[in-house]
């Protein structure tokens, strides 16, 4: 059973979806932003993202350390089809012993022998969007109306 | 911690924690599994278990970074371990810092070699690295001159009378242990050896780096590649030594700590090893382990604080953390990372009725040493946070990219 989560079951369902495209960003300490495509990205029982970091001298890992440690958002987009979320979110585990991560460095030795897991990254959702265009626009529409070309409002 | 805001909080805390030490109350006590966490573990210096009361070995924060000591009962301001809504956290007046876990128990901790030695009196485990201390006897107490923060001897000889701990593993046993260790998928990234000095042989330690070579190739037969990483930390070789060390073994990466790198306080607090060495030969050696194990592969330890002991010592932070920092630089410069650990003036220890410095002192000199890696580049895989896991300095690395 799964415990109370800012994710609905929809969006948890999308990211244990393997063909959903995952997207982690995250910035460097002068803002850089750093993007890496991931469909492993998942979610736990608990309602969390989890990210499995394989390289701990990446980027990535160097940028979550830097989010756990100052406290920054790092941001996960989600889409598959027409769906298409936004989840910012604070990196609040990084793993690196005991039965959660050996857990994934099984999973991940399944699902290939070469990888040789650092990090199991825990990310507590704080904000999701809907990412699709309509919805973005439609927000737009609602809070800026004179944002448009008039040539959408002729008769 | 606002003064100090580009430094990770986690290290910060972990520093004042060890500074300042801490204890458990009987509901954190009580959320200890015997069947998961280590709650015993042999080391060389501090304590391998309390006699009267299972205890977690150390802690661990969301970060990963580890946290190592044992509760003081005779601490004037500790913090508080307790739980609370289930979850174990960290306190100090009351007031939740931070979360915490305790260590967890490798699946070979409760199994026995084919001597009946039980496996975690052979090996203990730190979050990520197999630690073996082949011999936990140093010679320089036999003419009561081993160095003055350090309690070795006590602790090696109080377990050996509680709980009939060898003082001294045997190659099978190592050898045992370490392949149990291995069938544990992603377990450990690290295989460390220490021992207490062994001053025989035909030149001053050739025992202790025959002893070293016995036990690396036990060890070492586990292994698919005649190399895997692997550190000592030992007494400073020589040159012939360390070649020798090198060439017979699977050893990757070398430390000997300089302990307090300061002549004149060396002189004072680790006096045998001056009178046998000295500290410009020792630190000599250091340097040249350079030449066989590579740029980076070497480190050299410091008891972070101990230049501020009493009556010999620096009287003024600003003066001490200026000193250390220049002997560490001549380090770095030539390929030798300096590490930290917090002083901790224990029990056991000449001095054990000192006051170690601030918390600010700590965090100046963690950010320090790791600042003269970057400018040196020098990286600290050998001794990561994840490994050893007992210096501030390095923690910090892992927030840089390389």
């Amino acid at each position: 059973m799964k415990l109370m989560s800012i994710l609905n079951e929809r969006i948890q369902t999308l990211l244990q979806d393997s063909v959903a495209a995952k997207v982690l960003a995250t910035a460097d300490k002068q803002g850089i932003p750093h993007i890496v495509s991931d469909p492993t990205i998942t979610v736990n029982d608990e309602g969390q993202i989890i990210y499995l970091e394989l390289i701990e001298t990446s980027r990535s890992n160097v940028n979550l350390v830097n989010s756990i440690w100052f406290k920054r958002k790092v941001a996960i987009h989600l889409s598959k089809g027409e769906e298409s979320y936004q989840i910012k979110g604070y990196p609040a585990y990084s793993v690196i012993c005991g039965p959660v991560f050996e857990h994934y460095y099984k999973l991940s030795l399944e699902r290939n022998p070469e990888f040789d897991l650092s990090t199991v990254w825990i990310i507590e959702p704080d904000e999701i969007m809907d990412d699709t265009y309509a919805a973005r626009k439609n927000k737009e529409r609602d809070v800026h109306p004179l944002i448009t070309h008039l040539d959408r409002l002729a008769k | 911690m606002d003064k100090y805001n580009d430094v990770s909080p986690f290290v910060i805390i972990k520093s004042d924690v060890t500074r300042r030490s801490f204890i458990y109350t009987d509901r954190a006590l009580g959320a200890l599994d015997k069947s998961k966490h280590q709650y015993q573990q042999r080391v060389l210096i501090g304590s391998n278990r309390d006699k009267n009361a299972a205890v977690p070995v150390s802690l661990l924060l969301r970060d990963g970074t580890s946290i190592i000591g044992m509760p003081s009962k005779t601490a004037k301001n500790p913090y508080v371990v307790d739980q609370i809504d289930g979850k174990l956290v960290l306190t100090d007046q009351g007031e939740i810092v931070e979360e915490v876990h305790y260590w967890y128990k490798p699946d070979y901790y409760d199994k026995f070699t084919s001597s009946g030695t039980p496996m975690w009196q052979v090996a203990s485990s730190r979050p990520q690295r197999l630690d073996i201390d082949p011999n936990s006897h140093c010679h320089f107490w036999n003419k009561g001159n081993g160095c003055k923060f350090c309690n070795i001897n006590a602790n090696s000889t109080q377990s050996e009378k509680e709980c009939n701990m060898s003082k001294q593993l045997t190659a099978q046993d190592v050898y045992e242990t370490v392949k149990e260790a291995l069938k544990q998928p992603g377990a450990f990234t690290n295989l460390k050896m220490s021992s207490g000095s062994i001053l025989s042989g035909a030149e001053i330690f050739d025992d202790e780096v025959d002893m070293y070579i016995e036990m690396l190739q036990a060890a070492g037969d586990n292994f698919k590649d005649k190399k895997f990483p692997s550190t000592i930390v030992a007494s400073a070789f020589s040159e012939k030594q360390l070649a020798k060390l090198y060439e017979n073994t699977g050893l990757m990466t070398y430390t000997s700590d300089i302990e307090i790198p300061n002549e004149a306080l060396f002189a004072w607090i680790c006096k045998g090893k001056h009178e046998e060495v000295g500290y410009a030969e020792w630190k000599r050696r250091i340097i040249r382990a350079v030449d066989i194990f590579g740029a980076g592969n070497v480190s050299s330890g410091i008891v972070g604080g101990c230049e501020m002991a009493q009556p010999h010592g620096f009287t003024n932070e600003d003066d001490a953390l200026k000193a250390v920092l220049e002997e560490a630089e001549d380090f770095a410069s030539q390929g030798v990372s300096v590490v930290h650990c917090v002083w901790v003036p224990m029990h056991g220890s000449a001095f054990h009725n000192q006051q170690n410095p601030s918390l600010e002192y700590y965090v100046r000199l963690a950010k320090g040493l790791s600042d003269l890696r970057k400018k040196y580049l020098l990286n600290v895989d050998m001794d990561n946070y994840r490994k050893c896991g007992n210096h501030p300095d390095t923690d910090l690395d892992r927030g840089n990219l390389d």
